[in-house]
């Protein structure tokens, strides 16, 4: 048996056959009258619903897809801009002790500030358009990066910059030939939390002034009484969220082939 | 008096080595003829941000190390040995007194002073070549040179299949070699080593011993070599330099005169252990 559990066959069959005994436990629950159908709807009502939505769209007729889309091309927006920007400027403070001394507090409380708290503001600021949702989902993103970008460059080993000095690398070349590259996993492990963050700030992001995007989707359903819609929405963001994360972690894997195996799917 | 001084600085000197080194001080006599290559005279360090009491770490230490000479400087942890070693480097700056390196001031590092450290300083993110490569490019080989230099250099230091390695797969011990090699790849005059072994397990730390002697024996390098190991010392050593703390100063000075290989059953070498033995208790 302990054998058996290491195969890959076994670790993809083990998760597998407790899903499928999991559901059906579900859909037996539901049949047998110990929950209510409204609120939980069984997994074969849910497969029904799934396909309505791919297909017809409802409620208001954009796809699931076409939902999963928007929703995504709004978290590439705030995420990818949010590293255009952090990455620079946290190679920049992380490499100044003294102005790393003097934004400290600033980033801390930035990133504290939880995101969605800013919904109202931003909704004032950029309207109810796309401008407010990719800004939410940018600002969540850009402290977590930025404070993980900071911390990279202050982590970075002063014994390796010392070995470069032995080797006569001057002191206005020490970032590209060392700085740089020692910083990369963290700067990573940072990219993949920021995404995190964006995923956790959609949803909210999508609730206000838009018919469009899963979380949108989430709402909508709730005013019609489609719990299922719900949960087919939960599901397609969770999955949009997988993708993407082993997306990036199969990226940096490329990206950083010295990194111990396991090392970019563990954070 | 200066053709003199020319004469006894026949060694091959690095690029910017112009007339001013004549003015430097003439090589010690005493020294049997031989080049002086390190002068550490009157080195003196204290750390700014130093809380403990008022003695220095390191008080007026004086050393002149021969060219091609195995020095090793032995004392307890925190008595100044990393310190001594990265002043020499040029990693740190001393407080008082002046380093010369082939008679020339030391004002910072490189410049063919090697160095391998305490801790693991390989770049992870090259292979165990591209890392010895890295010295090797930095002093301007070509990058077919530099290949060719790491593939022997990694074949002198036993590691003949690993080139393409990470540092993050190998043991320790292989770590510790591949740096040897980075450091031998800078083709320096001197090659400082701190304490390259303390992390390795006994049995490893003999076998890499006997490595770098073998080594160190096709590849003549003036060699200042940190350990808090007598044993390590009395292996390894031409001359053995013990230090005692608060304030950093050296309380023994002995020559190791048996040939190489030693054994630690050799009576010479137990007399001379205890007689270390009694210097490291020097508070
Ligand atoms: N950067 C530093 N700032 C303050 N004190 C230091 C610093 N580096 C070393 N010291 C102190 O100097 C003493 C000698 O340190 P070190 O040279 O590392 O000793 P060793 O290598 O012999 O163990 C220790 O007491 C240590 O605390
Ligand atoms: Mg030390």
């Amino acid at each position: 048996m302990d054998r058996l559990i290491g195969t890959r066959l076994a670790r993809f069959l083990i998760p597998a056959v407790f899903l499928a005994l999991m559901l059906a436990l579900w859909e037996f629950a539901v049949a047998a009258g110990w929950l209510r159908r409204l609120l939980f709807p069984p997994p074969s009502r849910l497969i029904g619903s799934a396909i309505e939505l791919a297909s017809v769209g409802v409620p208001v007729g954009n796809t699931l897809l076409y939902n999963a889309s928007v929703t995504l091309a709004r978290i590439l927006a705030g995420f990818i801009g949010a590293l255009v920007l952090a990455i620079p400027l946290g190679l920049l403070i992380g490499s100044r002790p003294l102005l790393d001394r003097a934004t400290q507090p600033i980033v801390g409380f930035c990133r504290s500030v939880a995101t969605l708290s800013l919904l109202p503001l931003a909704l004032v600021w950029f309207g109810i358009g796309e401008t407010s949702k990719i800004f939410l989902i940018g600002y969540g993103c850009f402290w977590v990066m930025l404070s993980n970008v900071i911390a990279a460059v202050r982590l970075v080993d002063p014994v390796l910059l010392n070995a470069a000095r032995t080797m006569d690398i001057p002191e206005h070349r020490l970032f590209m030939r060392v700085v740089l590259p020692a910083t990369l996993p963290r700067i990573a492990a940072g990219a993949r939390i920021a995404l995190g963050v964006g995923f956790m700030v959609i949803v909210g992001a999508e609730m206000i002034g838009t018919v469009t995007g899963l979380g949108a989707l989430i709402m909508e359903a709730r005013t019609f009484y489609r719990t299922d819609i719900t949960m087919i929405g939960m599901l397609a963001i969770g999955i949009l969220g997988l993708v993407l994360t082993s997306a990036l972690a199969r990226l940096e894997t490329r990206l950083m082939p010295w990194l111990p195996r396991g090392n970019a799917e563990a954070g | 008096m200066e053709v003199a001084n020319l004469g006894m600085n026949d060694r091959p000197m690095r690029s910017g080595a112009g007339p001013a080194m004549l003015a430097e001080p003439m090589p010690d006599a005493a020294n049997g003829g031989t080049d002086p290559i390190i002068r550490i005279a009157g080195v003196g360090k204290r750390f700014a941000s130093d809380t403990q009491g008022s003695e220095p770490v390191l008080d007026a230490i004086d050393l002149t190390i021969r060219d091609n000479e195995f020095v090793v400087l032995l004392g307890r942890s925190g008595c100044g040995k990393t310190t001594l070693l990265n002043i020499v480097a040029g990693l740190e700056k001393a407080t008082s007194g002046s380093v010369l390196v082939a008679n020339r001031p030391v004002t910072g590092p490189g410049g063919g002073k090697g160095m391998v450290f305490q801790q693991n300083a390989l770049f992870p993110w090259l292979t165990a070549a591209r890392n010895v490569m890295f010295a090797a490019q930095s002093r301007g080989q070509s990058k077919a040179e530099a290949a060719a230099l790491a593939a022997e250099l990694l074949r002198l230091v036993g590691l003949d299949a690993v080139g393409d390695k990470y540092p993050s797969e190998l043991s320790g011990g292989m770590q510790q070699r591949v740096a040897i090699a980075r450091a031998l790849a800078l083709d320096p005059a001197i090659l400082l080593m701190d304490e390259p072994f303390g992390a390795l397990d006994e049995l490893t730390r003999n076998e890499m011993q006997d490595e770098l002697l073998r080594v160190w024996q096709v590849r003549r390098k003036t060699v200042l070599f940190v350990t808090h190991s007598i044993w390590e010392a009395l292996m390894l050593a031409d001359r053995i330099v013990v230090l005692a703390p608060r304030p950093g100063r050296i309380v023994l000075e002995r020559s190791v005169d048996q040939p190489r290989p030693r054994s630690r059953t050799n009576p010479g070498l137990l007399a001379l252990h205890e007689a270390i033995w009694q210097a490291l208790q020097a508070r």
